[in-house]
């Protein structure tokens, strides 16, 4: 795709913005993008290679470590298709501890998200603000798994520790301050003028381009598409998740949904560990042949799973789709065509929240 | 300046991702459709699409599946929504063509598998360009 | 060693910017770098400045097993930097490729054969702490005499 333009401007594959090397090569007509194309390819490592032929017990980590960032949903959808094809049954406090989990997780990816976008649009402050507040969150994902990033809590028919009380009751404390604290930096977010001048407007992707790219999660609720695969979830259904939209499409619609989300996944905690059931944590269970198609809610959206097992709870095939394939497709071939300068180029692929190691695994 | 510094031959790595389970389904079933052989379809796809989209194919042609083409027959049988706006294998003005001419096939009272077989060509055609 | 070779390592070893390169991973390592920087931390108040630009870099992270990307590129990242320089690698996949380094897998550890490392800090991930360490373990034995080693 070689063609005469104004200005060719590559932006990575390091960058000061960009947390993992991403290349985009954007055809400029002054400063005004009129194409931009990606380059992927610098953490292409073949996972679905490696996890073919291998024991569940062995995918199973290898699942988790398809993306450091939202490694509980991996590791969950996993586990979940896995107890789909053999019937294995789930103790109702073990499906209880899972939310919580997952939910904890969805916070830390959505704080160090919008810590990104603020840190990209040199709001330095409130992204430090958010950071420290992401480090709280991690505490509690460490005093509940034993780890701070690829935890592996999730197990077939069950969750790996249990909650003590004194645990749960520390983990409401700190969701409150949590709380407190983040409303605060909502509202810097929301009033700030100067950050509404960065944001509203800017990175505009409209509904039919989005269902279009099949863009999912934060990105495309923010464009009006109320789906979320946790309305199909068991566990979601009876806590009365509803999806949270905003119509306006833009940067700043994306950064608002993931605070609202990460105050909706507050509400959701609190309220796992005051219906939290009494019982075993661990049911127990074979992993037998079958095929499934299954899907969770990842941070970044829709995380699908294509598994085909032997009867040895081998993988014999497997496919991945995460979220941010989707995403940054949609980004770079939507959103970022016709943004007014470069500045805008990144922020606006910042506020998708591109994760690239999902994306190429 | 046009020309950019460092580039890398990204073949291989192309190829790699249309070989993965759904993204090999797809090309095997879209060349099945089109009638062409897979390992054209292959190279047109590295030479046209970039990274990103070439990961995304199985996404776009799920949407494809459910949203596109829903009124015309003509236009389902052609895929022409499908191969435009969700697969963006063929560009908007090409396929226009191409399907008013098929729909004046049809009008001229030629039988529908027919003028569906010469889109077909028509549209292989433009692949090959 | 005279004085002014004295206040420049001084000086050196107080300032120590750090640019990080992620050839493979799994994103936990680039986050926990991430984390470095979070006021909890504060890899700041140590002199250390995260801000990711080769040129003006004095260390260099390097995340992730070896990944077909990066053959030429991360030579000419490390050629880019100026000396007085230092790699260091963070997580167990640049050190052995961790679970990467399978049979069908397209990554190629160790990163030691393709850039000379000064340290290597084990762990999937490690915790950010050990990161900090690290680096101010090799800024005081790489920078602190390097006029005396370098004259």
């Amino acid at each position: 795709m070689k063609r005469i333009v104004d200005v060719n401007i590559p932006l990575g594959p390091i960058h000061p913005c960009f947390k993992e090397p991403v290349r985009l090569k954007c055809e400029a007509k002054g400063e005004r993008i009129i194409s931009a194309e990606v380059e992927l390819g610098y953490m292409k490592k073949g996972i679905e290679r490696i996890m073919k032929g291998r024991p569940w017990q062995e995918v199973m980590f290898l699942a988790e470590r398809v993306c450091g960032i939202c490694s509980v949903i991996h590791n969950m959808v996993f586990i979940e298709a896995m107890e789909q094809i053999s019937d294995i049954s789930v103790p109702p406090r073990a499906a209880y501890l899972r939310v919580i989990v997952n939910e904890l997780d969805r916070m830390q990816s959505h704080l160090l998200a919008n810590f990104s976008y603020c840190y990209t649009i040199e709001h330095e402050t409130l992204g430090m603000y958010l950071l420290d507040l992401r480090e709280q969150v991690m505490d509690e994902l460490e005093r509940l798994t034993g780890a701070r990033v690829t935890c592996a809590y999730i197990i077939p028919g069950g969750v790996r520790c249990d909650i003590p009380r004194q645990d749960a009751e520390d983990l409401q404390a700190s969701l409150d301050r949590i709380e407190g604290d983040l409303r605060r930096y909502t509202g810097m977010f929301e009033n700030g003028p100067m950050i509404a001048l960065r944001s509203r407007g800017v990175g505009i992707l409209t509904l039919e381009a989005a269902q279009r790219a099949h863009v999912v999660g934060p990105t495309a609720r923010g464009s009006g598409i109320a789906y979320d695969c946790r309305q199909n979830h068991p566990t979601y259904k009876k806590l009365g998740f509803v999806p949270i939209t905003r119509p306006d499409c833009d940067n700043f619609a994306r950064v608002m949904v993931r605070f609202d989300e990460v105050f909706q996944s507050i509400a959701l905690i609190r309220k796992c560990l005051q219906e939290l059931p009494k019982g075993v944590i661990r049911g127990g269970g074979v992993c037998k042949a079958g095929e499934i198609r299954y899907s969770g809610e990842a941070p970044r959206g829709e995380l699908t799973y294509f598994i085909k097992s032997d009867e040895f709870g081998r993988i014999v095939e497997i496919q991945i789709q995460p979220p941010s394939i989707m995403n940054i497709e949609a980004c770079c071939h939507e959103m970022i065509i016709g943004s007014d300068s470069i500045a805008d180029v990144t922020s606006t692929f910042i506020s998708a929240d591109p994760c690239v190691a999902c994306a190429e695994r | 300046m046009t020309a950019y510094l460092y580039e890398q031959d990204l073949v291989t790595q192309k190829y790699r991702i249309l070989v993965a389970l759904w993204h090999d389904n797809l090309v095997r079933q879209i060349a099945r459709e089109l009638d062409i052989p897979v390992q054209e379809l292959r190279r047109y796809l590295i030479e046209h699409f970039d990274m990103i989209q070439l990961e995304n194919l199985p996404a776009r042609a799920e949407m494809a599946e459910a949203h596109a083409d829903h009124g015309d027959a003509v236009a389902r049988a052609l895929g022409r929504e499908k191969f435009t706006l969700y697969l963006q294998i063929l560009s908007s003005a090409a396929m226009d063509s191409i399907f008013s001419e098929v729909n004046a096939r049809v009008h001229a009272g030629i039988p529908m598998e027919e003028a569906i077989a010469f889109g077909r060509t028509q549209i292989r055609e433009a692949l090959k360009r | 060693m005279n004085i002014l070779q004295r206040i420049k390592n001084k000086v050196r070893s107080r300032s120590i910017h750090v640019a990080y390169v992620d050839v493979g991973s799994c994103n936990g390592c680039d986050i926990e770098v991430l984390a470095c920087l979070a006021p909890r931390y504060d890899i700041e108040q140590y002199g250390i400045f995260v801000h990711n630009n080769p040129r003006e870099a004095d260390v260099l992270l390097v995340i992730g097993a070896y990944t077909p990307g990066w053959e030429e590129k991360l030579a000419m990242v490390w050629d880019k930097i100026p000396s007085p320089k230092a790699a260091i690698t963070i997580g167990n996949c640049p050190i052995s490729g961790c679970l990467f380094d399978r049979k069908g897998s397209f990554v190629d550890p160790p990163v030691k054969k393709h850039i000379p490392i000064a340290a290597e800090v084990p762990g999937c991930p490690p915790r950010p702490t050990e990161i900090l360490q690290a680096i101010m373990s090799v800024r005081d034995s790489v920078f602190f005499d390097w006029e005396e080693e370098h004259p």
